[in-house]
Protein backbone atom coordinates (compact mmCIF):
# COMPACT_ATOMS: atom_id res chain seq x y z
CA UNK A 1 0.00 0.00 0.00
CA UNK A 2 1.94 3.11 -1.15
CA UNK A 3 1.76 5.90 1.02
CA UNK A 4 -0.78 8.85 0.95
CA UNK A 5 0.60 12.31 0.67
CA UNK A 6 -1.52 14.39 3.21
CA UNK A 7 -1.89 17.88 2.28
CA UNK A 8 0.02 20.59 4.43
CA UNK A 9 -3.05 22.54 4.69
CA UNK A 10 -4.34 19.50 6.71
CA UNK A 11 -1.97 20.01 9.30
CA UNK A 12 -2.14 24.25 9.49
CA UNK A 13 -5.92 23.64 9.78
CA UNK A 14 -6.63 20.90 11.18
CA UNK A 15 -4.02 19.17 13.20
CA UNK A 16 -2.77 22.01 15.06
CA UNK A 17 -6.17 23.80 16.25
CA UNK A 18 -7.38 20.73 17.31
CA UNK A 19 -4.56 19.99 19.72
CA UNK A 20 -4.58 23.86 20.58
CA UNK A 21 -8.11 23.95 21.03
CA UNK A 22 -8.76 20.76 23.33
CA UNK A 23 -5.13 21.82 25.65
CA UNK A 24 -7.17 25.57 26.05
CA UNK A 25 -9.93 23.98 27.20
CA UNK A 26 -8.41 21.93 29.59
CA UNK A 27 -6.33 24.74 31.21
CA UNK A 28 -9.87 26.63 31.39
CA UNK A 29 -11.45 23.53 33.01
CA UNK A 30 -9.03 23.89 35.40
CA UNK A 31 -8.79 27.53 36.18
CA UNK A 32 -12.86 27.07 36.33
CA UNK A 33 -12.48 24.48 39.17
CA UNK A 34 -10.14 26.75 40.97
CA UNK A 35 -12.62 29.51 40.64
CA UNK A 36 -15.24 27.04 41.93
CA UNK A 37 -13.59 25.79 44.61
CA UNK A 38 -12.48 29.27 45.77
CA UNK A 39 -16.58 29.69 45.99
CA UNK A 40 -17.52 27.20 47.42
CA UNK A 41 -18.15 27.97 51.44
CA UNK A 42 -18.47 24.91 53.96
CA UNK A 43 -21.17 23.63 54.36
CA UNK A 44 -23.30 23.58 57.94
CA UNK A 45 -24.54 19.74 59.16
CA UNK A 46 -28.30 20.88 59.78
CA UNK A 47 -30.11 17.84 59.64
CA UNK A 48 -30.31 15.20 62.20
CA UNK A 49 -29.48 12.35 59.74
CA UNK A 50 -26.38 13.95 58.75
CA UNK A 51 -25.20 14.49 62.41
CA UNK A 52 -25.34 10.91 63.29
CA UNK A 53 -23.75 9.93 59.58
CA UNK A 54 -20.85 12.56 61.63
CA UNK A 55 -20.77 10.80 64.38
CA UNK A 56 -20.67 7.34 63.33
CA UNK A 57 -17.43 8.54 61.21
CA UNK A 58 -15.59 9.85 63.59
CA UNK A 59 -16.46 6.88 66.00
CA UNK A 60 -14.59 4.48 62.94
CA UNK A 61 -11.87 7.13 62.60
CA UNK A 62 -11.12 6.84 65.86
CA UNK A 63 -11.13 3.47 66.29
CA UNK A 64 -8.82 3.04 63.21
CA UNK A 65 -6.26 5.56 64.67
CA UNK A 66 -6.02 3.58 67.89
CA UNK A 67 -5.84 0.67 65.99
CA UNK A 68 -2.91 1.96 64.11
CA UNK A 69 -1.19 4.12 67.05
CA UNK A 70 -1.64 1.63 69.77
CA UNK A 71 2.30 1.52 70.08
CA UNK A 72 2.80 5.20 71.35
CA UNK A 73 0.15 4.79 74.50
CA UNK A 74 1.84 3.25 77.44
CA UNK A 75 -0.57 -0.10 78.47
CA UNK A 76 -2.42 0.92 80.97
CA UNK A 77 -3.96 4.23 78.96
CA UNK A 78 -4.86 1.78 75.69
CA UNK A 79 -6.27 -0.89 78.13
CA UNK A 80 -8.43 2.15 78.97
CA UNK A 81 -9.24 3.27 75.63
CA UNK A 82 -9.84 -0.07 74.57
CA UNK A 83 -12.11 -0.64 77.22
CA UNK A 84 -13.61 2.55 76.77
CA UNK A 85 -14.50 1.65 72.98
CA UNK A 86 -15.33 -2.02 73.45
CA UNK A 87 -16.51 -3.04 77.19
CA UNK A 88 -19.56 -5.49 76.64
CA UNK A 89 -22.00 -3.39 78.28
CA UNK A 90 -21.26 0.35 77.86
CA UNK A 91 -18.62 0.48 75.08
CA UNK A 92 -19.51 2.92 72.37
CA UNK A 93 -18.74 0.28 69.56
CA UNK A 94 -21.13 -2.10 71.12
CA UNK A 95 -23.97 0.01 71.59
CA UNK A 96 -23.03 1.38 67.93
CA UNK A 97 -23.34 -1.85 66.38
CA UNK A 98 -26.65 -2.07 67.58
CA UNK A 99 -28.00 0.34 65.59
CA UNK A 100 -30.81 -1.24 62.62
CA UNK A 101 -29.45 -1.37 59.11
CA UNK A 102 -29.90 1.57 57.07
CA UNK A 103 -32.33 1.06 54.12
CA UNK A 104 -30.89 2.56 50.83
CA UNK A 105 -33.84 4.96 50.08
CA UNK A 106 -32.95 6.83 53.35
CA UNK A 107 -29.41 7.40 52.55
CA UNK A 108 -30.07 8.41 49.28
CA UNK A 109 -32.06 11.69 50.44
CA UNK A 110 -29.56 12.51 52.90
CA UNK A 111 -27.97 14.15 50.10
CA UNK A 112 -28.65 17.65 50.71
CA UNK A 113 -29.05 19.93 47.91
CA UNK A 114 -25.84 21.74 48.73
CA UNK A 115 -23.95 18.16 47.70
CA UNK A 116 -26.26 17.83 44.74
CA UNK A 117 -25.00 20.87 43.75
CA UNK A 118 -21.55 19.96 43.69
CA UNK A 119 -21.86 17.33 41.96
CA UNK A 120 -23.94 18.89 39.04
CA UNK A 121 -21.25 21.33 39.39
CA UNK A 122 -18.65 18.60 38.62
CA UNK A 123 -20.53 16.86 35.86
CA UNK A 124 -20.98 20.19 33.95
CA UNK A 125 -17.39 20.74 34.08
CA UNK A 126 -17.06 17.50 32.79
CA UNK A 127 -19.01 15.95 30.51
CA UNK A 128 -20.57 18.88 28.84
CA UNK A 129 -17.02 19.98 27.67
CA UNK A 130 -16.52 16.32 26.71
CA UNK A 131 -19.47 16.48 24.55
CA UNK A 132 -19.28 20.07 23.18
CA UNK A 133 -15.36 19.28 21.66
CA UNK A 134 -16.64 16.13 20.42
CA UNK A 135 -19.28 17.74 18.58
CA UNK A 136 -16.85 20.20 17.10
CA UNK A 137 -14.63 18.04 15.90
CA UNK A 138 -17.16 15.50 14.48
CA UNK A 139 -18.60 18.67 12.82
CA UNK A 140 -16.11 20.50 10.96
CA UNK A 141 -13.25 18.38 10.55
CA UNK A 142 -15.09 14.87 9.36
CA UNK A 143 -14.88 13.11 5.88
CA UNK A 144 -11.45 12.86 5.50
CA UNK A 145 -7.64 11.26 6.62
CA UNK A 146 -5.56 12.97 8.65
CA UNK A 147 -2.28 11.17 9.90
CA UNK A 148 -1.53 8.16 10.22
CA UNK A 149 -0.86 6.24 14.31
CA UNK A 150 2.80 4.25 13.89
CA UNK A 151 1.86 1.10 15.21
CA UNK A 152 -0.40 -1.59 13.02
CA UNK A 153 -3.35 -2.45 13.98
CA UNK A 154 -6.68 -4.77 14.03
CA UNK A 155 -9.17 -4.08 11.37
CA UNK A 156 -11.79 -3.83 14.68
CA UNK A 157 -10.37 -0.58 15.25
CA UNK A 158 -11.41 0.39 11.93
CA UNK A 159 -15.01 1.74 12.89
CA UNK A 160 -13.56 3.60 15.76
CA UNK A 161 -10.51 5.31 14.11
CA UNK A 162 -11.50 5.87 10.53
CA UNK A 163 -15.12 7.39 11.14
CA UNK A 164 -16.62 9.34 8.25
CA UNK A 165 -14.27 7.84 5.37
CA UNK A 166 -15.50 5.32 3.47
CA UNK A 167 -12.52 4.17 1.52
CA UNK A 168 -12.50 0.23 1.68
CA UNK A 169 -9.30 -0.32 2.12
CA UNK A 170 -7.46 2.17 3.52
CA UNK A 171 -4.61 1.04 5.68
CA UNK A 172 -6.25 1.07 8.95
CA UNK A 173 -2.90 3.32 10.05
CA UNK A 174 -4.33 6.21 8.57
CA UNK A 175 -7.22 7.97 11.08
CA UNK A 176 -10.04 10.66 10.94
CA UNK A 177 -10.07 13.60 12.93
CA UNK A 178 -11.91 12.16 16.03
CA UNK A 179 -9.27 9.79 16.70
CA UNK A 180 -6.83 12.50 17.58
CA UNK A 181 -9.47 13.67 19.92
CA UNK A 182 -9.80 10.37 21.74
CA UNK A 183 -6.28 9.90 22.11
CA UNK A 184 -5.83 13.16 23.03
CA UNK A 185 -8.77 12.43 25.70
CA UNK A 186 -7.47 9.43 27.05
CA UNK A 187 -3.83 10.67 26.77
CA UNK A 188 -3.95 12.83 29.68
CA UNK A 189 -3.77 16.51 28.71
CA UNK A 190 -4.47 16.44 32.45
CA UNK A 191 -0.91 15.85 33.44
CA UNK A 192 0.93 18.26 31.36
CA UNK A 193 -1.96 20.85 32.54
CA UNK A 194 -0.25 19.60 36.16
CA UNK A 195 3.23 20.31 35.27
CA UNK A 196 3.01 23.55 33.77
CA UNK A 197 0.20 24.71 36.91
CA UNK A 198 2.45 23.00 39.64
CA UNK A 199 1.35 21.23 42.43
CA UNK A 200 -1.82 23.02 44.08
CA UNK A 201 -3.75 21.45 41.64
CA UNK A 202 -3.16 17.97 42.37
CA UNK A 203 -6.37 17.00 44.14
CA UNK A 204 -9.04 18.50 41.88
CA UNK A 205 -7.51 17.20 38.66
CA UNK A 206 -7.59 13.89 40.01
CA UNK A 207 -11.09 14.04 41.61
CA UNK A 208 -12.28 15.32 37.75
CA UNK A 209 -10.63 12.45 35.87
CA UNK A 210 -11.33 9.91 38.74
CA UNK A 211 -14.87 10.63 38.65
CA UNK A 212 -15.00 10.63 34.53
CA UNK A 213 -13.61 7.47 34.65
CA UNK A 214 -15.86 6.41 37.17
CA UNK A 215 -18.97 7.87 35.25
CA UNK A 216 -17.74 6.83 31.71
CA UNK A 217 -17.45 2.53 33.32
CA UNK A 218 -21.30 3.03 34.67
CA UNK A 219 -20.84 2.65 37.82
CA UNK A 220 -22.65 5.99 40.35
CA UNK A 221 -20.76 7.98 42.11
CA UNK A 222 -22.01 8.78 45.88
CA UNK A 223 -20.50 11.43 47.68
CA UNK A 224 -19.42 9.59 50.39
CA UNK A 225 -17.55 6.51 49.32
CA UNK A 226 -17.14 4.46 53.17
CA UNK A 227 -21.09 5.13 53.27
CA UNK A 228 -22.68 1.22 53.62
CA UNK A 229 -26.05 0.29 54.06
CA UNK A 230 -25.00 -1.60 57.54
CA UNK A 231 -22.81 0.15 60.09
CA UNK A 232 -23.84 -2.66 62.58
CA UNK A 233 -21.56 -5.07 60.48
CA UNK A 234 -18.45 -2.08 59.87
CA UNK A 235 -18.76 -1.49 63.88
CA UNK A 236 -18.75 -5.16 65.02
CA UNK A 237 -15.48 -5.41 62.27
CA UNK A 238 -13.73 -2.88 63.86
CA UNK A 239 -14.61 -3.96 67.68
CA UNK A 240 -13.10 -7.50 66.79
CA UNK A 241 -9.95 -5.71 64.92
CA UNK A 242 -9.37 -3.73 68.35
CA UNK A 243 -9.63 -6.34 70.70
CA UNK A 244 -7.43 -8.58 68.99
CA UNK A 245 -4.82 -5.98 68.78
CA UNK A 246 -1.36 -7.32 70.80
CA UNK A 247 -0.35 -4.41 72.26
CA UNK A 248 3.76 -3.70 73.02
CA UNK A 249 4.70 -0.38 73.78
CA UNK A 250 7.03 1.76 71.53
CA UNK A 251 9.35 2.84 74.37
CA UNK A 252 10.19 -0.07 75.76
CA UNK A 253 12.44 -1.15 72.41
CA UNK A 254 13.40 2.47 72.30
CA UNK A 255 16.68 1.21 73.52
CA UNK A 256 17.55 -1.02 70.60
CA UNK A 257 16.27 1.28 67.81
CA UNK A 258 18.61 3.70 69.20
CA UNK A 259 21.77 1.76 69.05
CA UNK A 260 20.50 0.77 65.25
CA UNK A 261 20.32 4.22 63.90
CA UNK A 262 23.24 5.60 65.82
CA UNK A 263 25.22 2.75 64.26
CA UNK A 264 23.83 3.51 60.99
CA UNK A 265 24.73 7.07 61.76
CA UNK A 266 28.41 6.93 62.63
CA UNK A 267 28.97 3.86 59.90
CA UNK A 268 28.83 6.25 57.01
CA UNK B 1 15.08 17.89 43.32
CA UNK B 2 14.84 18.10 46.83
CA UNK B 3 14.46 15.00 48.84
CA UNK B 4 14.60 15.01 52.06
CA UNK B 5 15.20 11.77 54.07
CA UNK B 6 12.39 9.79 55.41
CA UNK B 7 12.72 7.05 58.11
CA UNK B 8 10.24 4.50 58.30
CA UNK B 9 10.02 2.44 61.29
CA UNK B 10 7.54 -0.23 62.98
CA UNK B 11 4.44 2.96 63.48
CA UNK B 12 5.03 3.98 59.82
CA UNK B 13 5.42 7.41 61.07
CA UNK B 14 5.15 8.66 57.47
CA UNK B 15 5.96 12.51 56.99
CA UNK B 16 4.77 14.36 54.49
CA UNK B 17 8.03 14.30 52.69
CA UNK B 18 7.44 10.47 51.47
CA UNK B 19 4.23 12.23 49.75
CA UNK B 20 6.80 15.40 48.54
CA UNK B 21 8.90 12.24 47.45
CA UNK B 22 6.45 10.33 45.02
CA UNK B 23 4.90 13.72 43.68
CA UNK B 24 8.54 14.88 42.31
CA UNK B 25 8.92 11.05 41.25
CA UNK B 26 5.81 11.30 39.33
CA UNK B 27 6.35 14.87 37.47
CA UNK B 28 9.94 12.82 36.61
CA UNK B 29 8.13 10.50 35.23
CA UNK B 30 5.69 12.68 32.86
CA UNK B 31 8.69 14.08 32.12
CA UNK B 32 10.46 10.74 30.91
CA UNK B 33 7.81 9.98 29.16
CA UNK B 34 7.05 13.34 27.17
CA UNK B 35 10.62 12.79 26.13
CA UNK B 36 10.19 9.29 24.91
CA UNK B 37 7.17 10.17 22.86
CA UNK B 38 9.24 13.03 20.96
CA UNK B 39 11.99 10.75 20.49
CA UNK B 40 10.22 8.12 19.24
CA UNK B 41 7.86 10.28 17.11
CA UNK B 42 10.92 12.20 15.04
CA UNK B 43 12.90 9.53 14.76
CA UNK B 44 9.86 7.99 12.70
CA UNK B 45 10.18 4.98 15.08
CA UNK B 46 7.44 2.03 13.96
CA UNK B 47 5.42 -0.48 16.19
CA UNK B 48 7.21 -2.14 18.91
CA UNK B 49 10.41 -0.64 18.71
CA UNK B 50 8.68 3.15 19.62
CA UNK B 51 7.50 0.87 22.59
CA UNK B 52 10.67 -0.24 23.25
CA UNK B 53 11.79 3.53 23.75
CA UNK B 54 9.14 4.09 25.86
CA UNK B 55 10.61 1.20 28.18
CA UNK B 56 14.45 2.30 27.40
CA UNK B 57 13.45 5.51 28.47
CA UNK B 58 11.98 4.81 31.87
CA UNK B 59 14.77 2.69 32.88
CA UNK B 60 17.16 5.51 32.12
CA UNK B 61 15.12 7.67 34.93
CA UNK B 62 15.64 5.28 37.06
CA UNK B 63 18.75 4.90 36.91
CA UNK B 64 19.81 8.39 37.06
CA UNK B 65 17.13 8.89 40.02
CA UNK B 66 19.58 5.66 41.38
CA UNK B 67 22.30 7.70 41.06
CA UNK B 68 20.96 10.83 42.28
CA UNK B 69 20.10 8.85 45.56
CA UNK B 70 23.59 7.23 46.14
CA UNK B 71 21.75 4.09 45.60
CA UNK B 72 20.28 4.44 48.97
CA UNK B 73 16.92 3.89 48.29
CA UNK B 74 15.25 3.03 51.81
CA UNK B 75 15.93 6.74 53.04
CA UNK B 76 14.27 8.13 50.19
CA UNK B 77 10.86 5.46 49.08
CA UNK B 78 9.10 2.67 51.04
CA UNK B 79 11.03 -0.29 48.48
CA UNK B 80 13.04 0.10 45.20
CA UNK B 81 10.13 -1.34 43.45
CA UNK B 82 8.18 1.52 44.27
CA UNK B 83 10.78 4.14 43.10
CA UNK B 84 11.95 2.13 39.82
CA UNK B 85 9.74 -0.08 39.02
CA UNK B 86 6.70 0.20 39.71
CA UNK B 87 5.00 3.52 37.50
CA UNK B 88 5.02 2.36 34.18
CA UNK B 89 1.85 2.11 32.97
CA UNK B 90 0.50 4.81 34.12
CA UNK B 91 2.14 7.33 31.56
CA UNK B 92 1.89 5.11 28.46
CA UNK B 93 -1.33 6.61 27.48
CA UNK B 94 1.06 9.92 27.48
CA UNK B 95 3.75 8.33 26.31
CA UNK B 96 1.20 7.10 22.91
CA UNK B 97 -0.07 10.59 22.75
CA UNK B 98 3.11 12.08 22.60
CA UNK B 99 4.40 9.52 19.97
CA UNK B 100 1.55 10.21 17.73
CA UNK B 101 1.22 13.70 17.45
CA UNK B 102 4.88 14.63 16.86
CA UNK B 103 5.23 11.43 14.43
CA UNK B 104 2.66 13.26 12.85
CA UNK B 105 3.45 16.53 12.49
CA UNK B 106 7.26 15.27 11.67
CA UNK B 107 7.42 12.82 9.15
CA UNK B 108 3.44 12.47 7.63
CA UNK B 109 1.88 16.19 7.19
Amino acid sequence: MSDILIDDRIRDWVFLPIIIVMFMIQMFRGLLTKYMDNKKTSQKVTSKAQVSEMIDKNITQQSQRLARLYGLLPDHSFKMKRAHLCDNKSGILTKASEKPAKDPMQSMSMMNPAAMADMLKQNLSGIVFMALQYQWVSYFFSGFVIGKVPFPLTQKFRTMLQRGVDVQNLDVRYISSISIYFVLLFGGLQKIQQLMFGDDTDEFVDDTQMQMQMQMMGMPTMPSFGQQNDPGKLFIAERTRLEGVKHSFELNKSQEKAIKSLKRFLIQ
Amino acid sequence: MEEPKVELDDLEVNQERLKQNTNQLKNLRVYGSLNAGMIAGILGMDGWIGMGIYVVVFLIVSACLAIKMNFRVKEYFKSSYDAYYSGIGTDLLLFLMIWVIFHNIVNIL
